[in-house]
Order: C-alpha cells, then structure tokens, then sequence
C-alpha cells in the first residue's frame, strides 16, 4: 500500500489498552519513558472496565479501572490512538522495532465532544449494543457506554446511513465525515504485547442451546445486568423480562473440554460465577443460585474464604455436568445433569441459565510479527519461551508479553503479569541505552 | 479559614447510593458555612467527574474541595492529584469516606446509613476550614535497593534491579542460596530442574559487578524510612573461629522475598509421624529426585502403590489455614507422573478435594488420568482416613462418585501434600513492622491498584512471602516489586509527607516531655527571644503525634490534627 | 427505648482503620451511630479531645489502637494507655463513668473483633445510660 504514513518516534509501544497494557504502560510512564499504547476498540480498559464488581473483595470494577484509565489518558508520557490496530512489526536491530499502524476514523473529534448524547437521540439507526453484549440496542451514532474513555460520541460507519440528523444537532459541530483511515509509521525500541482474551463463543455448543433460547444467557452478559451502568435497573430474563428466582450457572461452558479444542481450564470462571452469585443473592433475596460445576477452583488469595462464603450464602453447588439443556413453552429451562455426588442422571428446572463461559486466545497477536517470528503455544497464546525464569520474555528480545496475552489469568495475576512485562522492557530499555 | 469549599458525593454506581440516600445528603450540607457548591456524582473517580472538579475549582474559585465515596485507602491520592489540577495545594483537599464505612457498614439501616454519611460529611467540612496548603520537604534517596531472602523471588529481583544499573544487597539468612526451589529436580510445567533453574539466576547474578550477594546473613534492625533506611545485617562465621561480622547499609528501599514455610503436618495427622511410610509432599519429591533404580524404594522397602493425600495443611475445615496452597495440586501430579516414568510398577491414588489445576496446568490432570492414575475425592467434611491393619497401611474414603459406600486402599507409601505457610520466623515482619492478612501471610496495599506494596512506604513485597505461588507467579511478583522499588529511588529526589509537630512557642516553657515521647528523637531545645522552647526537626518528624498528649500546657499540635480542627469534628459528628 | 449508643471511634490511619473499612467491605453490621475520626497513631489522642465528646453529646469513646503493630514503633501502645488511664482520672474528676472510654488493639484483619468489641461496648452504654 502507498499511504503516505506518518512517523512517529516514541520509547515503548503497548499493543493493548485493557487492564494489563494499561498498568504496563503507566509502569513504563512513570518511569519517564514515552508510550504509544495502541487500542483497537472505542475506549480504553478493555474487558475489565464493562465488568461489575470484581472477587475476592466485591469492590466495583469501575472504581479501580475509570482512575486508573483516567490516569492513563492524562498521563503526559502516553499518547493514546483507540481504534487502532497495529498490523505489522519488524524488529530491524536491538531496541529498533518499527510498527505499522492504521487509525481508524472516530467521524468525531473527540477533543470537541461534550458527550451530551444529542447526536444518540436523534440518530434514528438501532443496532445491537456490543458493550452490554447484545442485552439492548445502540444507536449508530452513539457513546460506546457511559464510563467509557474516551467519553466521546463516534459513528458506527458500517451502520449508519448518512442522514445527517446527528450532525444537525450536534451543538459543537463535532461530527465530520470526512475523516478518513490514516497510517502511520512507528519507531520504538521495545514493544509490550497486552492483547488480552477472547471469550468462548457457546455457539459451538449446540445442546445448550444459547442463541436458540432466550434464557440462556452468557455470563458477561450477567455481568452487564448486575453491573452499575446496567442496561436495565434490575435483573430481568432476555425472554420475558421476569425476574428470575431460579438461576443456574453452567460452568466450565468451552473449558476443560477437548471436544471444543480447549483442554484448558480458563482459570476465572468458577470465581466469577461465585461472584455473581453473591451478588444476585444480595440483589434478589428470594432467588435460588445454584452452580454446576466439575471442581471449584478458588485458588488464589482470599478466594476459597470467598467461596466458602458464598456457600454459607446459600448459594447452591451441584458437582455435575451438564449433558443438555431444553427449553419448556414458558421459556423456563431443564437442564439434565449428572449429578456426580449421587451418580445418577438427573433434571432440574430454572428460569435463567448462565454460561460461565472461557477464556480462549486472541490468536491475532501472532499475525502481527513475520511468519513464525513470534512463537506462540499449541492454544495460539503468545509462547512464552522462559516460562519459569522469565515468564514475560517472548520468543523476540525486545518483545514482552503482559496479561491473558499469554495464558487465562484472572485480575491481580494480569496487573502483575504487567508488571513483570514493564520491569523487563524497563530493563530492556536501560540496557540498550545509548551512550 | 475557607470559604469556597466544594462539596462531591459520590453514588459509586450504586455502592453507595443504594443504601445512602446521596441527594438528601448533598441537601443537608449544601448550606453548611463556607460550602458554596454541592454535588452528587455517579463515579467521582470517573475521568469526565475529575475534569468537572478542576473546572469548578476554576470558575468557582474554590479554596478547598471535599469527596465523600470510598476509603481513602483507594483514591486520597487520585482526588489530591485532581486538586491539584487545579491549581490548588494537595493538602487543602480532605476525603470522607461514605462507602466502607457507612453504606456497606449499614446495609441495613438505610435511614441510619443517610443520617451518618451526612453527619460525616458535616465533619469533613469542619476540617476542610482548616486544611491549609502544606509543603513537602524534598531530599535525596538512596540508590541501593536491598533484597531480603535470595530464593527465585528474591533473585530474580536482584537481578531485575541491576539490569535498571541500581546496586543491590541481596541478603540470605542461609548459607546458600535458591531456596527451596533450588532443592527440586523436574519442576512441573518446564521440567526444568529447580537447582539448574536456581544455578543460571545466580550464576546470572554473580557476573554483575552492582549486586552484593551476603549469605549467612541477617538483617537485625532497621532504621529510618523510604528513601533512607539503615539496615544492619550479621554475617554468621563461616567456621569455627571466624568473627560474626556486623554491617551497616543505607538502602532507598526493601524489598521483602521471605518466602514460606512448607506445612509441617502434626503428629498422628493422617498417621504422619506415626507410620513411617507416611511423608510430606517435599519428602516425596526428594525422594523420586534422588532415588535410582528401576523400582521405587523407601526405606529399604519396594513400592508400588502410592496414595496421596491433598489439602494438608489448607482449605481447613477446622483448623486455621482456610486458604488454598494453590501450587500444590500441580506439584504433586507433576510428582506423581514423575515417579511413573521413572519406576516401574507405580499405581498412583489421589485423595482428593477436587482438583485445581488451574490454566495451562489441567494439561498435566489429563496426562495423569491418561496413565492410569486413580482419583478419589473426598467430602469437604469427612477427610480420608489413614490407618494401619496388619502390618499395613491404608487408606479409607468416603468419594463422592460412589457416595455412601467406603473405598480403602492399601498403600506402601503415603504422601501428605502439604501446602504453604507463613514462615515461623517473623522477625523481618516485625521489623517493618508489616501487616499480615488473614491467612497471615503479608499483606499487600490493594490486590489490584497496589499488589507489591505495603503499607510501610518504601518496602515492597515479593513471592511466597505475600501468599502461596507457584514459580511464574512469583517471578513475575518479584520483577513487579523489583519496579516499584526502583520508582521510589529512580527519581533521585523523594517527598516527606508535611504532616509534622508543630509548637507554639507562646505556651511552650520546655519541659523536655514531648522530646522524652518522641520515638525519633526529632525534638530539640532552643532558645527564642531569651526563652528555652522546643523545636521540631522536620525532617525527622513522622508525624505520629506521640508528643502532642504528654505537653503540660497543650502547646503541640500535629498539623491536620490539631485540636481545634478534631473538636470541630467532633461537634458536628455529636450534631452539630 | 434508644438502642443505639452514640459512639466515637478514634482509628489510626495505617492499622485500625483498614480493619473497620474490611467490616464494612464483609457487611459485618454495627450501629450506625458509631462516628470513626482517623488520627495517625493512638498514642497522639489528646485526653481533651475524648472530654469534649462526652460534653457535645457522645455516650462512648473507642479508641481502636496500633496495639504492637503500630509503624512507630513499640512505645505506642504504653503511650495509648497513658493517654487512657489519664483520661479515666479525669472522667472520675468530673463524674463521667470511666467505662464510658474503652481501648482495645485492633489490627489491620480485625474486623470481626472490632464489630464484637463496639457491639458490646453499644450494649453496655445503653444499659447504663438508656435503660
């Protein structure tokens, strides 16, 4: 491509604005090193900032990351591009990586953004809502959610229609179609690969029928329900709007599981689960939460005290595995099991069911870098080659890996994850020093 | 005195206004003297509330500034940055905390939650008149960083420190370095041998000229703060005859890598100690380690079949340790498959609490159901039982695969998989005086915003010695804390708070009291206009206010602390 | 019948006040008529600070102190005791029941302590003076 690209020049690229790219590059701020840390979706803080509260300590997810996204976007050692990929690296010699990088257009000018939403109301698009993962609609010119940084409007292009209502009424004239995709060409000496997670699509498990009925929802979208800037003001079934008082959780959904690719256990979802189920019991006193599960997995600090908690709650743990789940003409559910304690096959019956569902890799970190450069292991995570000795090294000098990049994590192993990966690219930094 | 104070209380996306009714809050305050704005926010910490507050400042001409939302634990420092901002002092800013300590702390009296976050934040107010500009002192810190304790942790960030060229003391209570995992053959997920692992950190380490490696080594007090600590560590002699050598550094910061203690079961626990045959997870994998031969041998005895038995020590119904060891159902799989590779004959059985090898690991449960390996899973409250019946040892199990019925089975060899502890010895928990958790191990700041800190500014914390990890987990501990105590250093100049003793030379008539108080010795005497008074060396200050209670004529007070600014809280908490 | 007592907690920045922070994190419930003021160490409590409670209003004072873990060291919890037992004789002097000041060592996980200790405390204050 011809393009003309413009050059940049800054000390450490951070691929990733989530959490774990987030603390990385603040770490490298800090330090007094110039940052270009590269998101590609509408806002910083990745997975973490659309989550509720976060376990073991029931704090809101948003009061950790909205500062800590905040602190980023001011700090003056970072620039920010959000809907942005980087589509290519090459590491030409020691501490000299360069890096392509396509800005996709806004059609806003965020600096000229007031967030006032009129643009939202007089769009007259509705699509499904991404950030509360499909729970409602969106408009196409729209605010991505309200805690969102940077809080801006943008125009979802594939959407719209070019009406023009919303640059009509927009009182600062921010909206401009006539921002176009620009390219850039980026020097920097050392690169941190914070690329994150994707979720398990349960769409690859048929029985369980997500996508066929309406109560069967996944368990991020249980995370929008009960988060603060929840879609709804309380818990509701998609299929009827009914409060639910029979919730199951369906964990290990696309984990554990060869018969999906993924022998892996995702290492979140059995505390997640728990977590939520906390909450519902707090939200809905009269509801039963029951968690099916194969083995509970609360391993870190304060977490199997969280799960013992959660029992002492009243929440419900059935060790047994889920063989189908079917749907009855009220929309509420059976779900057929095996209830691994009495060895027998058995069914219950519940309003709602959550699929707890996995952790799987962004396998497009590895595209990123020429052919076999960067190695990844046989899950597409990014490979890490000195697991023990350095867990942050990749298979490229130079090239650190931070968070669920590299394998499923759960909150405090991802920001020290990251802090492993900024420590060694610091390292990396000074050792390259030129003198 | 203010008179332009801002007023923010926050919802905290309904943490808080769930339970406090906010509005009626920012009603009963909105009048109060010297409030001349009041608003509710939905996330104070949000980035679009922090601009609203600088811009307020600005057009309203604020001269101090009050948020009510969470524990100041988590975001003082987040709205002092935003005052500043501002252009306003750090300091004139003062936080309420209506979150920790009013709407979860009474959840269940939302009346009684309203009335006391308004009476709190009546009081904030109160200090906010009195919260002038205050000024740090700057100095110099020192650029050595010491670490404590030379296992992998502790190496690793020896050795991450000098690569960002800082020099280091790395000291070692042992005489050798490594620590446990320099004991370990095969280490589960690498394969790698722990000693060759623990052999290229160090040999790693002894080429860099700007680390300081003291094995038999303690450090036996401490001085001083962040930036500044004095530490004075003994050489134990190397043989008979050699002097006990005592040194002295000035480090910048510490960072704490103690480790764990393995868990030591009690005698008659599962048999331990009472059937020789019965061992520790580290005695078993020394033993597959260190043993040669085609068949397995303990004792001069062959075996064939092993049963292990998890959780020892942790997830204790009754016990103390509630917590989960986390590293070893791993560990002792790895062990396990281990010992059938090498030895002929082995017939694995695990006693189980359900299996938690979590992430990459489940990889190694397959392969161990693969060979062969029998899982037996107990209730959580009916643990196997180990015993012996002529001549031999068993095992007995209520599983839940087959609920009611009891499995036994006869094992030659029984492995207690015992989890982590807190090291016995605490006496460098003691000496910074390090707060611990409930699973007693050292606690961090905040998991998430401050995972490697500790409450004690300067000293960070590394692996093991914060909770149970695996190698990876510590590595990347230590290699965080080994960055955050650099920051403290890397900058060359620090801040000391200025929240010091101040006297009033009017009442003062030395009586030497608050020198004799003071744990710091950072009072003098001095003579002003012909008369003998105290003096504060506020450099040296720390702020506790040990001298304010004992002076006779009530002549010190701690700044931020005075009494006229705790009466007036305390009035308007009483109601005003 | 009152059955909340009006009560001040003094707490200390770095050890005590973590502790009522957790409880209230655990939802572990105490009356909401009990006020924290946050000084940095229990041994720096003015003795005419907890008088001037009593006199505006307040049934109880809680000083929830460092104990031996305090950051400044061993001295502080003899200098805390000094500061109580100073109080006491002053409380005798004007006629205030002496129990109405009570101290115990709350550490940064002390949580549940902390709430038995104010429950009891509560219970004792309405007893004798709300009964």
């Amino acid at each position: 491509m011809n393009e003309e690209r413009e050059v940049l020049n800054y000390d450490a690229l951070v691929v990733g604005g989530g959490i774990a790219g987030g603390e990385a590059a603040l770490n490298l701020a800090n330090t007094g090193y110039k940052v270009l840390l590269v998101e590609k979706d509408r806002s910083l803080g990745g997975k973490m900032i659309l989550l509720s509260k976060v376990f073991p300590t029931l704090d809101c997810s948003a009061c950790i990351t909205t500062p800590k996204v905040s602190e980023i976007a001011r700090h003056k050692n970072i620039t920010i591009f959000t809907e942005s990929e980087v589509t290519a690296i090459v590491k030409k010699s020691e501490n000299n990586f360069t890096a392509q990088i396509t800005k996709k257009p806004r059609y806003v000018r965020v600096e000229d953004c007031t967030a006032c939403q009129l643009c939202e109301k007089a769009c007259p698009v509705s699509v499904r809502d991404e950030y509360q993962f499909g729970l409602i609609g969106r408009k196409a010119a729209f605010i991505p959610f309200s805690i969102a940084n940077p809080k801006a409007a943008a125009i979802d292009i594939e959407n719209c229609t070019l009406c023009g209502a919303c640059e009509k009424v927009c009182p600062t004239h921010c909206i401009d179609f006539t921002m176009e995709t620009k390219y850039y060409e980026l020097h920097a000496k050392t690169v941190v690969l914070a690329t994150g997670f994707n979720l398990f699509d349960p769409l690859l498990i048929p029985r369980y029928g997500y996508g066929q009925y309406k109560n069967v929802i996944t368990s991020m979208q249980m995370e929008r329900e009960i988060a603060p800037t929840r879609p709804f003001n309380t818990i509701l079934r998609p299929g009827d709007g009914k409060v639910p008082d029979r919730i199951a959780y369906v964990l290990c959904t696309g984990s554990r599981d060869a018969t999906v690719g993924n022998p892996i256990c995702s290492q979140i979802c059995c505390m997640y689960s728990i977590k939520q189920a906390q909450l519902l019991m707090g939200a809905l006193p009269m509801a039963d939460v029951t968690i099916y599960y194969i083995n509970i997995r609360s391993f870190g600090k304060g977490f199997e005290e969280f799960y013992q908690q959660a029992k002492g709650m009243g929440v419900n743990f059935v060790k047994g595995k889920i063989g189908k789940i079917a749907e009855k003409e009220n929309g509420d559910l059976i779900l057929r099991y095996e209830d691994i304690n009495e060895g027998v096959v058995r069914e219950a019956e519940h309003d709602m069911v959550v699929l707890s569902v996995g952790v799987k890799s962004n396998p497009t970190v590895g595209k990123i870098f020429g052919r076999g450069e960067l190695k990844l292991d046989p899950f597409n995570f990014v490979a890490q080659e000195d697991l023990l000795g350095s867990p942050s090294k990749t298979s490229i000098d130079g090239v650190f890996v931070a968070g669920t990049a590299s394998a499923p994590m759960d909150i405090p192993d991802s920001i020290l994850s990251a802090g492993s990966a900024s420590s060694e690219a610091i390292s990396y930094l000074i050792q390259h020093q030129e003198l | 005195m203010k008179e332009r104070i801002g007023v923010y209380i926050c919802h905290c996306g309904g943490n808080i206004s769930d339970y406090v009714d906010v509005e009626r809050v920012r009603q009963a305050v909105e009048n109060d003297r010297g409030v001349v704005l009041a608003k509710t926010t939905v996330f104070a910490c949000s980035d679009s509330n922090q601009n609203d507050m600088v811009d307020d400042i600005k057009k309203h001409n604020l001269d101090g500034v009050i948020v009510a939302s969470c524990s100041p634990k988590l975001h003082l420092a987040t709205f002092r940055s935003v005052t500043e901002r501002g252009d306003l002092n750090k300091y004139t800013y003062v936080h309420t905390n209506i979150r920790e300590q009013a709407s979860w702390a009474h959840s269940d009296d939302k009346i009684g939650a309203t009335e006391k976050a308004i009476l709190l934040v009546k009081a904030a107010i109160a200090k906010s008149r009195y919260a002038e500009p205050l000024y740090p002192n700057q100095f110099e810190a020192e650029k050595t960083i010491a670490v404590i304790g030379a296992g992998i942790s502790g190496m690793k960030a020896a050795v991450s420190l000098s690569d960002k060229n800082t020099s280091v003391i790395l000291i070692e209570k042992e005489n050798k370095v490594g620590g446990h995992t320099a004991t370990w053959g095969p280490l589960a997920m690498s394969d790698e041998k722990g000693s060759d692992l623990s052999h290229r950190i160090y040999s790693d380490l002894l080429q860099r000229d700007n680390v300081t490696v003291l094995t038999g080594s303690e450090v036996i007090s401490s001085k001083g703060s962040i930036g500044n600590f004095t530490l004075k560590v003994r050489k134990r002699a190397q043989q008979a005859g050699d002097p006990v050598e005592t040194m002295e550094f000035n480090v910048g910061s510490v960072v704490v890598a103690t480790g764990f203690d393995p868990y030591l079961p009690k005698a008659g626990e599962f048999g331990f100690s009472s059937y020789e045959n019965v061992i520790t997870l580290p005695d078993f994998k020394h033993l597959i380690d260190s043993f040669s031969g085609k068949y397995l041998e303990y004792r001069g005895k062959r075996i064939n079949r092993i049963a292990y038995i998890y959780c020892v020590g942790s997830r204790q119904v009754d016990g103390e340790n509630r917590y989960c060891s986390r590293y070893c159902c791993t560990s002792v799989i790895h062990a396990a498959i281990q010992a059938k590779k090498k030895f002929k004959e082995i017939y694995n059985f695990h006693f189980n609490r359900g299996i938690r090898t979590y992430g990459k690991q489940e990889l190694l449960y397959a392969e161990s159901l693969q060979q062969g390996d029998i899982y037996l899973q107990s209730f959580e409250d009916a643990p196997p039982q180990v015993y012996a019946e002529n001549g031999k040892t068993k095992v007995k199990i209520k599983d839940v695969l087959t609920k009611e019925k009891e499995l036994e089975i006869e094992a030659d060899l029984v492995v207690l998989v015992t989890g982590m502890v807190p090291r016995a010895d605490n006496s460098i928990g003691t000496m910074f005086k390090l707060p611990k958790g409930r699973d007693k191990f050292f606690n961090e700041v905040h998991m998430k915003l401050r995972p490697v800190e500790t409450v004690i500014d300067g000293i960070t914390i590394a692996g093991t010695c914060q909770g149970p990890k695996n190698i990876v987990e510590s590595v990347n501990s230590a290699l965080s804390a080994a960055a955050k105590s650099y920051s403290y250093i890397s900058k060359g100049m620090l801040e000391t708070e200025p929240i010091v003793a101040e006297v009033n030379t009017d009442l003062c008539a030395w009586c030497g009291k608050c020198a004799e108080a003071c744990p710091f010795d950072a009072i003098g005497q001095k003579d002003v206009n012909g008369k003998q008074v105290a003096v504060i060396n506020n450099s040296v200050c720390k702020g506790c206010g040990m001298c304010a209670p004992v002076c006779p004529p009530d002549a010190i007070n701690l700044i931020n602390y005075s009494s006229e600014e705790i009466m007036s809280m305390i009035e308007q908490l009483a109601g005003g | 019948m009152k059955k909340n007592a009006k009560i001040l907690v003094f707490s200390t920045e770095k050890i005590s006040d973590p502790a009522i922070d957790m409880a209230g994190l655990l939802k572990l419930h105490y009356p909401p008529t009990v006020y924290t003021i946050t000084v940095p160490c229990s041994s720096g409590i003015k003795p005419s600070w907890i008088l001037h409670a009593y006199e505006k209003g307040f049934d109880g004072v809680f000083i929830a102190a460092d104990g031996s873990d305090c950051v400044f060291g061993e001295s502080c919890t003899e200098k805390t005791g000094n500061v109580v037992s100073i109080t006491h004789d002053k409380m005798k002097g004007t006629g205030i029941d002496p129990a109405r000041l009570r101290m115990a060592a709350i550490c940064s996980v002390c949580s549940e302590s902390f709430v038995k200790q104010i429950r009891s405390f509560n219970d004792y204050l309405i007893k004798t003076l709300h009964a």
